[in-house]
């Protein structure tokens, strides 16, 4: 014990006598071990972006879009409408499924909405009182439209906090305020609690108007939806009620006319292909910690035969190829173990800093990792020189000029 | 204590030319003697010294260190032999710079892996303090002056209470004022503390200070 102390007493106090040297030889090891922590940290972010844009959906949904989602591809393929969309008869289809307690379609429009302090275009979903449900979607104040407005065709309006915000000043002050979108009066009838996001997979949710569908066949005569959510009674009727959906549409509707998504399904998908380029550009940043371990060697190397004179007189007076070997691994992995916590704490840095514009963030098991990586290399690239070190006859090595 | 019988050692220069640093030397070093080995450069009196201190190992004959033979025991064993029962003391003097005076005497107590019955650093401090070098503990060996650097040097060999402290040429880069000094020190630990010195010179003056004096010439014990 004694002895580890002083070898890394004296490798420190080596450190000291050369610190430009020392900062070099370990700038490789933290350029590697910093690269990697902070790509780590942005793919956890990543995983955790999508995760979040589609929990809300919950686990026990459905989405129907027409034509084909490939797997693991767009989740906008419903918006563009290539293919056909679904209509009135399709969603009392979906009502009779079994197990089936919420069916919510989705139509949009675009147009011309004025409020109390502005008049601009903004966009309009139309869908029934399940909607909210299915989205993971709060109302913060007044509520949210239910299945009276829905079969009365009411003319009433959900807004997102934002458009609150911007065209009445205020949550309260749009409560109960009349809109007007595209000539046609609304009055709101509540205010969804914020979420942020938006961007992709999801919708900025702040930014929409929401009104019964019933209501919407005014601005959509053809009575057509681009999407249906299914709301099943719990999560392990998903599957079963996904076969008796494409049964039923399989009478109506030909196989590539229509997917039908589980958000759960389409998330893996999106993950493992991000995890995948994650993957890639980790290990492409892990060859920087390779060229930093030979940093350390060539420099090891140096050091040994800088030191020649003195691993003679420390063998002489009694040290063990053993302590030779153990004073120069300590050197080693001292320097390998420097740069990877400048670089994890560079790194930590960097994270801290784009926090609020991405939830990047470094977790435990890359803490690990990092420091458990820069001792491995200081211990596989320190080991050869230190052998070469310990090998040396005492008696030449005293002897050395 | 020390005994080598028919010690040769070679180095193969090519496939024709061998050169025989020692040839067949004898000798034997009893407890708390005080021998010198003399001989001109290039007689292979260190190439004995080193065989002697046990850091060096012949190509033929054998080494017994209190009748044990050791030619074939590890190189952790020899190690451990040089720590405990071996002094050194050279004429480069051989601290390590980079260490100060304290540290560089403490240093062979931290390669023991034994037990010690004493405190490494208040010996250190103790003998630093006999030979008038307290002042200079925490001072780097490169800022002493020769004297003070063989002293501190005499002091680390000491540090282990060995049997046996191997001096080879101590006063070589001494003034001969400092050297006699160093000598009359060497002859002080034979005397006083019992300790067996080996001395390696070329210079007849300082071999004198020995009771028993070993000439060897083109490694060979004459």
């Amino acid at each position: 014990m004694k002895n580890l102390i002083f070898i890394f007493r004296s490798a420190i106090d080596d450190f000291s006598r050369n610190k430009l040297r020392t900062f070099l030889t370990s700038l490789g090891i933290l350029i590697g071990v910093f690269a990697v922590v902070v790509l780590i940290a942005l793919g956890l972010g990543l995983k955790k972006y999508i995760s979040d844009q589609f929990e809300a959906m919950g686990k026990n949904s459905l989405f129907l879009v027409p034509g084909r989602v490939l797997s693991g591809g767009s989740f906008t393929g419903g918006v563009s409408s290539i293919a056909g969309r679904f209509d009135d008869r399709d969603l009392q289809t979906l009502k009779k499924i079994n197990n089936v307690i919420g069916v919510a379609p989705l139509a949009f429009k675009s147009t011309k909405i004025k409020g109390l302090l502005k008049e601009d275009f903004g966009d309009i979903m139309f869908s029934s009182e399940t909607f909210s449900d299915i989205m993971g979607l709060e109302v913060d104040r007044g509520r949210f439209f239910d299945k009276s407005d829905v079969s009365k065709k009411a003319k009433v309006v959900v807004v997102g906090s934002k458009i609150a915000e911007d065209y009445y000043g205020s949550d309260e002050g749009a409560i109960g305020k009349k809109i007007t979108i595209d000539d046609v009066k609304f009055t709101i009838i509540g205010v969804t609690k914020s979420k942020g996001g938006g961007g992709m997979g999801g919708f900025d949710y702040d930014s929409y108007l929401f009104a019964p569908y019933t209501t919407g066949f005014i601005f959509n005569p053809d009575k057509k939806f681009f999407r249906l959510s299914v709301k099943v009674e719990n999560e392990n009727y998903v599957s079963q009620v996904k076969e008796d959906i494409k049964k039923e549409f399989l009478k109506r509707h030909k196989d590539e006319e229509f997917s039908i998504v589980e958000p759960t399904e389409l998330m893996s998908a999106i993950t493992s292909i991000f995890s995948v380029l994650n993957l890639i550009l980790v290990a492409i940043a892990a060859i920087s910690l390779l060229v930093g371990g030979i940093g350390i060697m060539n420099i090891m190397y140096v050091t040994v035969s800088d030191r020649i004179k003195e691993i003679g007189i420390r063998r002489a007076i009694g040290a063990r190829k053993s302590d030779i070997l153990s004073q120069f691994l300590a050197e080693a992995v001292l320097l390998s173990s420097i740069g990877g916590i400048l670089g994890l704490g560079f790194a930590y840095l960097s994270v801290l800093a784009v926090h609020n514009l991405f939830p990047a963030y470094i977790d435990l098991t890359s803490v690990v990792l990092a420091l458990g990586i820069s001792s491995a290399i200081g211990i596989s690239f320190g080991v050869f020189p230190a052998r070469k070190a310990a090998n040396l006859e005492p008696v030449e090595a005293i002897r050395y000029e | 204590m020390i005994k080598l019988v028919n010690v040769s050692k070679e180095y193969i220069i090519d496939s024709e030319y061998t050169f025989y640093a020692l040839k067949k030397a004898s000798l034997e070093i009893k407890e708390k003697e005080f021998v010198s080995i003399m001989g001109p450069s290039g007689s292979g009196k260190s190439t004995l010294m080193h065989i002697v201190g046990l850091l060096d190992k012949p190509t033929t004959g054998k080494v017994y260190v209190d009748n044990k033979e050791i030619s074939r025991i590890s190189d952790d064993d020899l190690s451990k032999l040089r720590n405990e029962f071996v002094g050194f003391v050279f004429q480069q003097f051989n601290l390590i710079n980079k260490l100060t005076v304290l540290e560089n005497v403490m240093l062979p107590s931290i390669y023991c892996r034994k037990e010690l019955d004493f405190d490494p650093n208040d010996r250190a401090e103790s003998i630093l303090n006999d030979f008038g070098l307290s002042e200079k503990r925490n001072s780097y060996p490169n800022k002493l002056s020769g004297g003070q650097q063989q002293r501190v040097a005499i002091t680390r060999a000491l540090m282990m209470k060995p049997k046996l402290i191997l001096a080879d040429e101590p006063t070589g880069n001494l003034d001969s004022k400092t050297g006699h000094e160093i000598m009359m020190l060497l002859e002080k630990l034979n005397k006083e503390e019992k300790i067996t010195v080996v001395l390696v010179t070329h210079e007849k003056d300082i071999a004198a200070y020995a009771k028993r004096i070993i000439n060897i010439k083109d490694g060979e014990i004459i």
